[in-house]
This record gives structure tokens, C-alpha cells and sequence, in this order.
């Protein structure tokens, strides 16, 4: 819809297809541009849709409609549509029991469906002694809605979520990264249900007990759950991204709960992400990317070789976006014992990730073209069969992180923009803050 | 007789962040007809998009013959947010048509 508003602005009449399901999405875009009254052609075609009869019906149903947006006159709304007045609730919502909060809040949209920690004056103030700034400090306006992403606001999502005050300075960082770059707001909202991972790497993982070992993105660990659960409800609450208004994600994705980890750094053998991307090694940071799958193989074999044929064999041609291995330390310390560091690994990954002979014929379908969604396609690529390019939009197809524990099991993940990475900014009472809160970590009883 | 303990309760902040008031805007005039126009034809990267589009061309053509085509097709799923490099190329296409009829395909 952006792209209509665009034209609209330039002075051209225009009318666009949408998807009948979509009508509240698509409005709502519209909206957050300033144009609550644009025109649209509701259609019946399923999204991503290549059944040419179901196109064909569905167009020639709705082409007079299409005529009409282009021609009718306008309204008096239509040219010059009124401000309905935004919903901006007050600061001090509600007062109620814990049920009646949680029931409220789930009620007006605000939560993921889990119950949340009422977000009261103290405790949101206890969550901003976790950074410097004041609480009306502006960190970023955030797409689409531009909701201003204050440290208030900030600390109120992360106490429903219920984070610890430390998570704080990841928060913020995080925000920074979500305004980053405009691809992150259509990721969220995108059909595919691309879901953000976040990757912590630096002292700050263990100050806050950012798990990066055993079972690092299983459920367990607060830093975990609730760094990620905040981020999504601040996609909700302060982005404005909500699930079937502008979240149109088809299947979900259980990602968008929670899904966060820390590089294993102290195993690695290699470099972490961090630093690959530039920053110095005791430097905290967050890394945002917005996978929409994740996968785990064994793989052929343990050493080199057997991960790297793994790696290569498994990914399928239908594949888009980004494509990133998650190695535990004792594969990557396999690979490295071979003397293969991470770029090696990569460009091997590049080089011998490829469409097979034969393959599209033998599924039946048209072999004339690679099939490319969503990846660039370079004319006059070196290998037409390639399925991993780079490309000027994506130099660095293929990452690597290494995190969980010690075993063979392996993981790829793909789909959206590659990483950005964010360096994290600590309050000058951090050692302090972090003595206060570092203790609080399960223990489980023996049976 | 005991008294009954009160259920605790919370006075709680919102958590929907506030935003500044867009300027609204109207939409541009409509044409008079199709018959003569020079229509433009936006294509994102979705594939659904490009069927639907050739499917309108051949709509045009049937029902209103005088009436010339020219298509954009994006690289990504919004060239006005996506695509600045080509902000010049899209805006002098734009400059050479009438109207504009655009396919999500989502």
C-alpha cells in the first residue's frame, strides 16, 4: 500500500489489488501514511498465488471495480478525509486485580496471549533504573505506526514480558535495531511469519545470564523468555504490528514468542558475530535477524566433511532470504581442527549449495529458470544453479553462529534481511546493577 | 468472625505507545475515462502480483483499445520504501502516465 500512497501523492489516481482478507491490513497502512480514504480492489486471490485460472476468474470478477476507483468522482471524505482522533489511552490505564489486568490487557490486544506482570508505577520505575536515560527519552519512532519507543514505554513492555532491569540496555539497543532498517517492519508483518532472533554477544550475556549453551533457545532462563517476549510486545504495542490486522503471517511462527541466545563464545573457536561484523570483542552487542524457519539434522558425519556435506545437502531450492548455520562448539571446533575458519566455511557453502541436475524436471515442474522468491537473481551468474548468491542487497548470504552444547545435533536457519548488529550502551552503574541481579537463576531440585 | 482478605490490585501504565498526528491526505482526481489514457501497470516482487497484472493488460486491451500500457516491476515489495536508488526511475515513470493500477499479490 505504501507504494499507492506514494502515487496518490504524485497526483495519480490508483487502483490496487488486495487480497479481500488483507482489507484491514491495507487500511491500516494506509492510515499510518495519512491516507485513511485510498481505494482498493479487494480480489479473491490467495497470497503468493500461481494457479493462473483462480487468477484469471478472480481479475475478470473485479475488473469493472477496478475501472471504477480509477473513474467514480471523489468524495468531500475522499478529498479532504477528517482526523478521527488516534487512540492514545492514557498514561494510568487501568486498576484492577491481577486476573482483571491480565483480562483487560489481553482484551485491548496488548499481550501475546501468556499472562503478563502489571506493569504498576513501581514496578516500571525499578525496570528504568536499568538505564540512564530519563523516561521520556525518545529512543526511535518505529514502523509503521511511528509509536514513540521512549525508555517509559520501553520499561512498561518489559515489565509485562518480565524482564529483569538489567535487560534494559539490550532493549534499547534492540529498538535501535528494529528502526535500523525498514525491511524489520515488513518482516513482522510479512505473510511468511518471519520471527526475530536475537543473537546477544559480549560480557553482557553473562552479566545477565543470557543463555548460549544447552538447550539456548528452549524455554528456561528469564534473560531468554523475556528479552525476546519484550521485543514482541513492543512490536505490538509500540510498532503498532498486530496478528491479522497488520500481521498477516499465514502459518505463525512460535519464534515470535521468545527466540534469543547467546553465541557460545568461550567454545568457539572462531570469531564471534560481533566481531566479524566490526565491533571489538569485549564490546556488548545485539544482532537482529528475522528468520522464518529453523531446522535441526544430524549430520552425515561429525567431521568436517560430514557437517559440510550436511550443510550443502540440506538446502532446498525453495528456500529465500537469509541462510545461517548454527553450529554447536564441538561441530565448529571440528571444522576447525581441519584448519577451515568461518569464511572458508562460507564460501565453500556458496560454491557447492546448488540445484542439482535434473531436479526441477524430476519434480514435474518448469526447469527454464531457477526458481528464485525472494533472492536476487544475478543475470549472468558464474554458476546458474547456484542457490546461495551474493549479491550487492546481500554480500554475506551465509552466517554462522555457534551456540548451545556440546553434541553433534546441527541447525540451519533462513528467510529474511541479513543481521544488523547493534552495540549495546551500559549505565554507569552497571557492576553495581549487575551484582543486584545476577544471583537470581534457577535451581533445580535433584529427583 | 474473620475478615475476608482483600485480593491485592494494581494501578497500571499503558503500554500503547503515543504517536504524533500523520497529515492527512486527500486522493488525487480521477479520471474522466480510460478510453485514450496512458495507464500504468505496478508490479511488486510477489509472484501472484505479475499474473494479476497480465491478466488486467489483457482486460485493457479487450475492453479499452485506445488505451496504452507501460509497466514498472519493482525489485522488492515496495519500491517507495525499499527501493531509493530508483526513486528517479520510478518517479519519470510515473510522470508518463495517466493512473496507475497496482498489484500486492499478497
Amino acid at each position: 500500500m505504501y507504494d499507492a500512497i506514494y502515487i496518490e501523492g504524485k497526483g495519480k489516481p490508483t487502483a490496487t489489488y488486495v487480497f479481500e482478507h488483507f482489507h484491514n491490513d491495507a487500511m491500516s497502512a494506509a492510515s499510518s501514511k495519512g491516507m485513511p480514504v485510498i481505494r482498493i480492489v479487494p480480489e479473491t486471490i490467495v497470497s503468493e498465488s500461481t494457479v493462473v485460472e483462480d487468477i484469471v476468474a478472480a481479475v475478470k470478477a473485479v475488473f469493472n471495480n477496478v475501472v471504477a476507483v480509477l473513474t467514480k468522482p471523489l468524495t468531500d471524505e475522499e478529498k479532504a478525509p477528517k482526523r478521527r482522533e488516534a487512540e492514545n489511552p492514557t498514561r494510568l490505564i487501568f486498576k484492577g486485580t491481577l486476573a482483571e489486568v491480565n483480562q483487560f490487557f489481553y482484551q485491548r490486544g496488548w499481550t501475546d496471549g501468556l499472562p503478563i506482570i502489571p506493569p504498576t508505577e513501581e514496578a516500571v520505575a525499578e525496570m528504568m533504573t536499568g538505564t540512564d536515560f530519563p523516561a521520556d527519552h525518545l529512543v526511535e519512532k518505529l514502523e509503521p505506526r511511528l509509536g514513540k519507543a521512549t525508555i517509559e514505554k520501553i520499561a512498561i513492555n518489559a515489565v509485562m514480558a518480565g524482564c529483569l532491569p538489567t535487560y534494559m540496555p539490550l532493549l534499547i539497543a534492540g529498538v535501535h535495531a528494529l528502526a535500523s532498517n525498514p525491511v524489520c517492519g515488513m518482516m513482522a508483518a510479512s505473510t511468511g511469519s518471519f520471527a526475530p532472533f536475537w543473537l546477544i554477544n559480549g560480557p553482557i550475556a553473562k552479566d545477565i545470564n543470557v543463555r548460549s549453551t544447552y538447550g539456548a533457545t528452549s524455554p528456561g532462563d528469564i534473560a531468554n523468555a523475556s528479552i525476546g517476549r519484550a521485543m514482541g510486545l513492543i512490536t505490538k504495542n509500540i510498532r503498532g504490528i498486530r496478528k491479522q490486522i497488520e500481521d498477516m503471517g499465514v502459518l505463525g511462527n512460535p519464534g515470535k514468542y521468545s527466540f534469543v541466545a547467546a553465541e557460545n563464545e568461550e567454545n568457539s573457536p572462531w570469531e564471534p558475530l560481533h566481531v566479524e561484523r566490526g565491533f571489538k570483542k569485549e564490546d556488548s552487542a545485539i544482532s537482529l535477524m528475522f528468520p522464518q524457519s529453523f531446522q535441526q539434522m544430524m549430520p552425515f558425519g561429525t567431521d568436517a566433511k560430514g557437517i559440510l556435506a550436511t550443510v550443502v545437502g540440506s538446502i532446498v531450492p525453495a528456500r529465500m532470504g537469509m541462510f545461517a548455520v548454527l553450529l554447536t562448539p564441538t561441530n565448529a571446533g571440528s571444522l576447525a581442527k581441519d584448519g577451515w575458519r568461518k569464511k572458508a566455511v562460507k564460501d565453500f557453502i556458496v560454491k557447492n549449495a546448488v540445484v542439482p541436475d535434473g531436479y526441477y524436471k524430476r519434480l514435474g515442474l518448469d526447469d527454464s529458470k531457477p526458481f528464485d522468491r525472494g533472492n536476487v537473481v544475478i543475470t549472468g551468474a558464474a554458476n546458474k544453479n547456484a542457490i546461495l548468491v551474493p549479491s550487492p542487497r546481500d554480500p554475506d548470504p551465509v552466517q554462522i553462529f555457534v551456540f548451545g552444547g556440546f553434541g553433534s545435533w546441527m541447525g540451519l536457519m533462513q528467510g529474511g534481511p541479513n543481521p544488523v548488529t547493534i552495540k549495546v550502551e551500559l549505565p554507569k552503574n552497571w557492576a553495581q546493577l549487575v551484582k543486584k541481579y545476577k544471583n537470581i537463576v534457577p535451581n533445580y531440585l535433584r529427583y | 468472625m474473620s475478615a475476608e482478605k482483600a485480593t491485592p490490585t494494581y494501578e497500571v501504565l499503558s503500554p500503547w505507545a503515543e504517536a504524533d498526528p500523520v497529515q492527512l491526505k486527500g486522493l488525487s482526481p480521477r479520471l474522466d475515462k480510460l478510453d485514450g489514457k496512458k495507464i500504468g501497470l505496478l508490479c511488486n516482487n510477489k509472484r501472484a502480483a505479475t499474473l494479476i497484472l497480465d491478466v488486467t493488460e489483457k482486460l485493457i486491451n479487450e475492453k479499452f483499445p485506445s488505451v496504452s500500457i507501460t509497466k514498472f516491476f519493482a525489485r522488492s515489495f515496495s519500491v517507495s520504501s525499499l527501493e531509493k536508488d530508483r526513486e528517479g526511475e520510478f518517479n519519470d515513470w510515473l510522470k508518463g502516465v495517466d493512473a496507475v493500477i497496482a498489484a500486492v499479490g499478497d
